[in-house]
């Protein structure tokens, strides 16, 4: 009976994890393999095998300073979200469940909207001859636009209008998904409105703060458009290095740099996971 | 009974009426409480007093408005009307944590975050006791649940059982003016469940706590209670010591809802000073009925305990009955017979005296204080 529900399970299993395999693993597999090579004119990678891609860009303050302004930019958009989403999602979480539906369908309308359309919407917002610069002058309050576009704080903003969503959402479900009587409990153990949310409801959310972080951590490395758009030239993170090199025919520079990016990404996944800790409380809030 | 209770061992005193000293003593105390939902009442009226140091439980059928009573008096329901006492101090609209009572739920919400120490540790903590108190407060109150071996698991490591004591010691450690219990050992099977009502009596006892219990399970009401209140939609049926509401039960529905019993249809004949006598289809019974509240002539239901039932060849005195059928479980034999008003049951003791058969013709007769006059049901 049970070897036959195994066979099931790796019946349904195999074809994904193969397809994961073969179009996953193997290129990560040989992107690291071109990490490890020389530039070549001609070909993709070179002969020499080296180090030198790796080094150079952690040895490289230009480098090293767009590393920090990458986990800067995404520590701000991850601190925003949470700060704001949380009180949304924990008011969210306390409707009746017809009323949450709609109110999260609400939410993920403006997801429903290309990233292009909403960098540009923020370009004709804050732009030179955007919206507030125009309205400030007219208003006689500013002579010179103001510079609020091309910088890390139009980053911020915009990807984390984009984010925010995500954020909401998962926290908003693990909140509703919480057995009230954990509340209740530490009511009558004397826990007023403020201790009972510190002592109970956060550490028991904490499942949906985790996913929420690491989706909006994991889109934040991996946003383009957006960091281009409103970014600009002087504000380029990670991944736009990684394009960078592509574009200059530095395939293993750029092999290299997604790696830096990937070490980056699984060590703040594991940082968030192990201050968080979930794990303890995963699959038991209901 | 209850020989080893607290001070007031009795519970003589009629339900209604409160003396003085009564009111002091009682440690939650429910004045015409009313809790709607919509259109719909939950809890109508419930007045109650539960005296300090025994074991109250509210018994009834699920929806009957039991655990929404306790809630009242826990304060995660606010009353449509009437008013909240714990421990002589009106709680009405003071919010839970500032009441004096701790509680262990039906699903023990036990802090699945924190270990079974934490756990305990959490009233304590709320209640800002030095850190250097907790430590013993802990050991002394998982001792008591005899858990002090897995102060360090966490509640997902433990069996049901285990998890029910933590429950337990977690609420027991404030030491609360009133510990409330909702269903607590609905979640545990039959043998654990019976050796828990053992050790939740004993505790109760040697810490003199004040307990308020909702049970479905009237066995577990009549074993664990000092004073039983069954309820049915939202109102309290009858109030009294298990013994009172199991022999002198007031209604049908009580008498019913807390083990089987005969009814029997008839009317008064006659009088004979605390006792009346009933004419039924099969004969006339005698019928306890001290209050004299059936004037002859008055058309009453009559409840007979089956195990009070005692059987008799045809040449004995009482109810004629047919047997029909024979359970036998171990300790008594179930008799189901036909009687010439309806049905007819007894239990008897298989102590070696004589059996019966199915078919057998037999008269079934019992002491005057076995019968009581009861409400019958609104059909």
């Amino acid at each position: 009976m049970k070897g036959l529900r195994n066979l099931w399970a790796w019946a349904l299993l195999t074809p994904p994890l193969a397809a994961a395999v073969v179009l996953f693993v193997v290129p990560l597999l040989y992107l690291f393999y071109i990490s490890l090579h020389a530039a070549s004119p001609s070909e993709i990678y070179g002969s020499t095998l080296t180090l030198e891609n790796y080094t150079s860009v952690l040895s490289d303050g230009f480098y090293l300073g767009i590393i920090r302004r990458t986990i800067g930019t995404a520590a701000a958009i991850l601190a925003l979200c949470l700060f704001i989403g949380y009180p949304v999602a924990y008011f969210v979480a306390l409707l009746p469940t017809r009323r949450r539906m709609i109110v999260l369908l609400l939410l993920l309308f403006p997801l429903m909207v290309s990233n292009v359309v909403r960098a540009y919407g923020w370009v004709a917002l804050l732009g030179r001859r955007g919206v507030i610069n125009t309205g400030l002058r007219d208003l006689g309050v500013i002579d010179l636009p103001l510079d609020l576009l091309y910088n890390t704080e139009a980053v911020v903003v915009g990807l984390m209008t984009i984010l925010l969503p995500y954020m909401v959402i998962t926290i908003a479900n693990t909140l509703a998904a919480l057995d009230r009587r954990y509340e209740e409990a530490a009511q009558a153990l004397g826990a007023g409105p403020v201790r009972t949310f510190l002592h109970v409801t956060l550490p028991l959310s904490t499942p949906g703060i985790a996913s929420g972080m690491l989706l909006v951590f994991l889109l934040t490395l991996s946003a383009y458009v957006t960091i281009t758009l409103l970014g600009g030239p002087r504000s380029k993170l990670l991944v736009s290095m990684v394009y960078d090199s592509v574009v200059g025919f530095q395939w293993p520079r750029a092999a290299a740099l997604a790696f830096i990016l990937l070490a980056i990404a699984l060590t703040l996944t594991g940082v968030i996971l192990a201050v968080l800790r979930p794990n303890r409380v995963q699959g038991i809030g209901r | 009974m209850s020989a080893a209770g607290p001070p007031q061992g009795a519970h003589s005193a009629p339900s209604g009426g409160l003396g003085a000293q009564q009111m002091r003593d009682a440690d939650v105390r429910l004045d015409r409480v009313r809790k709607t939902f919509g259109a719909v009442i939950a809890v109508n009226d419930v007045t109650l007093d539960i005296e300090r140091g025994t074991i109250f439980s509210l018994l009834g059928p699920s929806g009957c408005g039991k655990t929404t009573t306790l809630r009242l008096i826990a304060g995660f329901e606010q009353p449509s009307a009437g008013e909240v006492y714990i421990r002589g101090k009106r709680v009405t609209s003071i919010a839970p944590y500032r009441r004096d009572f701790s509680m262990v739920f039906q699903s023990y919400a036990l802090f699945p975050h924190l270990s079974v120490a934490e756990n305990v540790a959490f009233g304590l903590r709320m209640r800002r006791v030095p850190r250097a108190e907790r430590g013993a407060a802990i050991k002394e109150a998982l001792e008591l649940v005899k858990l002090g071996a897995l102060a360090d698991r966490y509640p997902r490591q433990l069996s049901g059982g285990q998890q029910q004591r933590v429950a337990l010691a977690r609420a027991i450690v404030v030491k609360p003016a009133v510990l409330l219990l909702d269903e607590p050992l609905g979640a545990l099977d039959k043998m654990l469940r019976e050796e828990m009502q053992v050790e939740l009596r004993d505790l109760q006892q040697r810490l003199g706590i004040t307990a308020v219990f909702v049970t479905h399970d009237q066995e577990e009401a009549l074993t664990l209670s000092d004073r039983v209140a069954v309820m049915r939609g939202g109102v309290i049926e009858q109030i009294g010591a298990p013994r009172e509401i199991y022999d002198r039960p007031v209604s049908e529905f009580v008498a019913g809802f807390l083990g089987a019993s005969n009814f029997l249809d008839g009317s008064v004949v006659a009088r004979e000073g605390a006792i009346a006598v009933v004419a039924t289809a099969g004969g006339h019974v005698r019928v306890v009925d001290a209050a004299a509240t059936t004037p002859v002539g008055a058309k009453v239901r009559v409840a007979v305990r089956p195990e009070r039932v005692r059987m008799s060849g045809p040449g004995g005195e009482g109810l004629h009955g047919k047997v029909r059928s024979i359970v036998y479980r171990g300790p008594v034999t179930h008799y189901y017979m036909d009687g010439v008003g309806g049905p007819l049951l007894a239990y008897a003791q298989n102590a070696g005296a004589a059996d019966w058969a199915v078919g057998d013709e037999v008269r079934c007769a019992w002491d005057v204080e076995g019968a009581v006059v009861v409400a019958p049901e609104r059909a």
